[in-house]
């Protein structure tokens, strides 16, 4: 292919000149003779054949390297840059012929292409990698932004410049924050938790990773008071060399203490009763023992005096022990009990016996009206027995000198009923929810009787907690009380 | 002149204690059940001190100390304070807003609280 278009250039080169010469030689041979006109002509004719042939050489050689060139461009232009590899690309996109006027052009463009090809095949490459990266990116955002949302715990996170970056809907609604929009807002236009805000800041200033934590009340939107206990982690800043690189701003966790802390009031006000119940009796055996100990009894019957209101006072402080312990072993479920099918009367029986000694003391009239069916409770004779002791007791306690306590016992459907009235100073409506918590005593009634404020939260765990019944208490300020006890019955013999 | 101190506690037999103690060292002494009965003896015959417990029927302690002090008869009457709780009061408290002289916690020494009260009386001016 190579010799051929050599030879045509030959040729070609040839035919010129040699076309050139016989024009110049007839050229000149007119000049010197202007002699023979067909020997003239016939060389005229020559000239123009040769010349017309190098012509013609000239032009079929310019044809055949523009098929070429257009072959080869045509080659690029439907080239897939997708595909071109260097290894084949000599077979895709063949050369030109070295002797063509563009073969070197086109070596290098072709070379050019290759790169381009395999540049582009390469950015390819990392765009389909950063494309999956970003889809799974994606997908791991909403799934965290989906927790994050649906955490019952409040989350809040800022970036260095105190804006919000994440508050989750809990945040929202436990902070108070009514923006639909929070991210890119500063923290403390948002939340008014001054704790919390300056926590969170000085967290993402610190150099140091681990986290700090506090306790923040925020405005009260529960019964507990709105208490969390925040803890604060300061964010590593994206991308940074060191993963405990500052400058990530910081997030806040806040989980709901509400209860613990209603938790811890009321076992300080229960410890703070217990105390105060123990240190009356406490204060009254130490205040005779000193007087004792210092010789002021002068005489036998003031020691006696003085000895009595001691034994007294330590009978109330071992009372109020037992019924502590008794109502603590019974919350705590390790008393004893012993069910069995009991008849009622008898227990109640036994109980008014129990407190007639303290009616005939006030001149309370004591009404015993006890069914004459056999009511067959399945009940823990002592502990129920200490229920209606309890109940009894505190009728009279309640009751002016004079006054009736009455007990009566009924079968009410399948349920055995028992109550306890009387014509004491009653109780008002809030005392009658109250009642039944340890150590409440009613204040005004305070002074009618010594109690430790036991006695019928007791009561109320014996019949309901261990025997399945119902304790309430009807009541008239002023009139007195009625407290019943509803029992499942066990069977009945008509007496 | 005999000092007159009023005991006020509803825990009688408890406060018996002290009454002993004190009349002994020469005081005449009175005792009201609660707030409410000091008051009125307190209204009928001006003590020289008061000694009240806090937790009482009717009217406590507080409530009373609070009572005397809108009083101009009674505002300046020194007041003792008892109490079987364990940390709901302060002594500081008591003394800035009610000017309680003390707050003493039962149980307490009959002897000690007799102690208190003479060096509360001995401060008084002596009357001519």
């Amino acid at each position: 292919m190579s010799s051929s278009n050599n030879r045509y250039n030959l040729a070609a080169v040839g035919s010129a000149v040699l076309s050139t010469g016989w024009v110049v030689a007839w050229a000149a041979g007119l000049l010197i003779d202007g002699g023979n006109w067909i020997a003239r002509l016939g060389s005229l004719a020559v000239g123009l054949a040769l010349a017309g042939t190098a012509a013609a050489l000239w032009l079929r050689r310019q044809a055949r390297e523009q098929t070429a060139a257009r072959r080869f461009f045509e080659t690029l232009n439907r080239l897939d840059p997708h595909a071109l590899r260097r290894d084949t690309a000599d077979s895709e996109i063949p050369p030109l012929e070295s002797g063509h006027p563009l073969a070197d052009v086109a070596r290098r463009l072709r070379d050019g292409l290759i790169e381009l090809a395999e540049q582009f095949q390469d950015l390819e490459h990392a765009r389909n990698a950063t494309e999956i990266r970003c889809r799974r990116a994606t997908t791991e955002y909403e799934r965290v932004k989906a927790i994050l949302t649906s955490l019952d715990e409040p989350i809040v996170a800022i970036d260095p410049f105190d804006e919000v970056i994440l508050a989750n809907p809990s945040a929202k609604e436990v902070l108070g924050i009514d923006a639909e929009q929070t991210e890119d807002r500063a923290l403390r236009a948002l939340v008014r938790c001054e704790t919390l805000v300056n926590l969170l800041s000085t967290t993402s200033r610190r150099k140091a990773m681990e986290s700090r934590s506090d306790e923040i009340q925020v405005p009260a939107t529960t019964a507990d008071g709105g208490w969390y206990r925040v803890t604060a982690r300061r964010l590593a800043a994206s991308g940074a060399v060191d993963e405990d690189a500052p400058g990530g701003g910081a997030v806040a966790v806040l989980r709901d203490i509400g209860e613990t802390k209603a938790l811890q009031r009321r076992n300080a006000e229960f410890v703070s009763s217990v105390s105060h119940e123990m240190k009356t009796p406490l204060a009254g055996i130490k205040a005779y023992v000193e007087l004792l100990a210092d010789g002021e009894a002068e005489d036998e019957q003031t020691r006696e005096e003085f000895c009595g209101v001691i034994t007294a006072q330590a009978d109330r402080l071992q009372r109020l022990v037992e019924n502590l312990l008794n109502l603590a072993r019974m919350e705590a479920g390790v008393v004893k009990v012993d069910k069995d099918g009991r008849p009622l009367n008898e227990i109640l029986e036994e109980a008014l016996g129990v407190v007639r000694p303290a009616a005939e003391a006030k001149q309370i009239e004591l009404v015993s009206d006890l069914s004459p069916m056999y009511l067959g409770v399945f009940a823990d004779r002592d502990l129920l027995l200490q229920a209606a002791i309890n109940l009894l007791s505190n009728a009279i306690k309640y009751t002016p000198n004079g006054g009736r306590v009455t007990l009566r016992s009924r079968m009410v459907d399948a349920h055995v009923r028992f109550e306890v009235e009387d014509t004491g100073v009653g109780l008002s409506e809030e005392d009658k929810y109250r009642v039944f918590e340890k150590f409440y005593r009613v204040k005004k009634d305070k002074d009618m009787a010594q109690g430790t404020g036991l006695g019928l939260p007791l009561a109320k765990h014996i019949v309901e907690d261990v025997h399945g019944g119902t304790l309430t208490v009807d009541s008239v300020l002023g009139k007195g009380s009625t407290f019943a006890v509803v029992l499942p019955g066990s069977g009945q013999i008509s007496s | 002149m005999t000092h007159r101190v009023l005991l006020c506690d509803d825990e009688i037999p408890i406060i018996r204690a002290a009454e002993f103690k004190i009349k002994k060292a020469g005081y005449d002494v009175r005792i009201a059940g609660d707030g409410e009965e000091a008051w009125q003896m307190i209204q009928a015959e001006m003590p020289d001190i008061l000694v009240t417990d806090c937790q009482m029927p009717r009217l406590d302690g507080l409530g009373l100390v609070r009572r005397l002090r809108e009083h101009p008869e009674t505002r300046d009457l020194p007041v003792l304070m008892l109490t079987a709780k364990g940390f709901e009061l302060s002594a500081e408290e008591l003394a800035r807003r009610w000017g309680v002289r003390d707050l003493i916690a039962k149980p307490f020494s009959p002897k000690g609280l007799l102690e208190r009260i003479r060096e509360i009386l001995h401060e008084q001016p002596v009357g001519p």
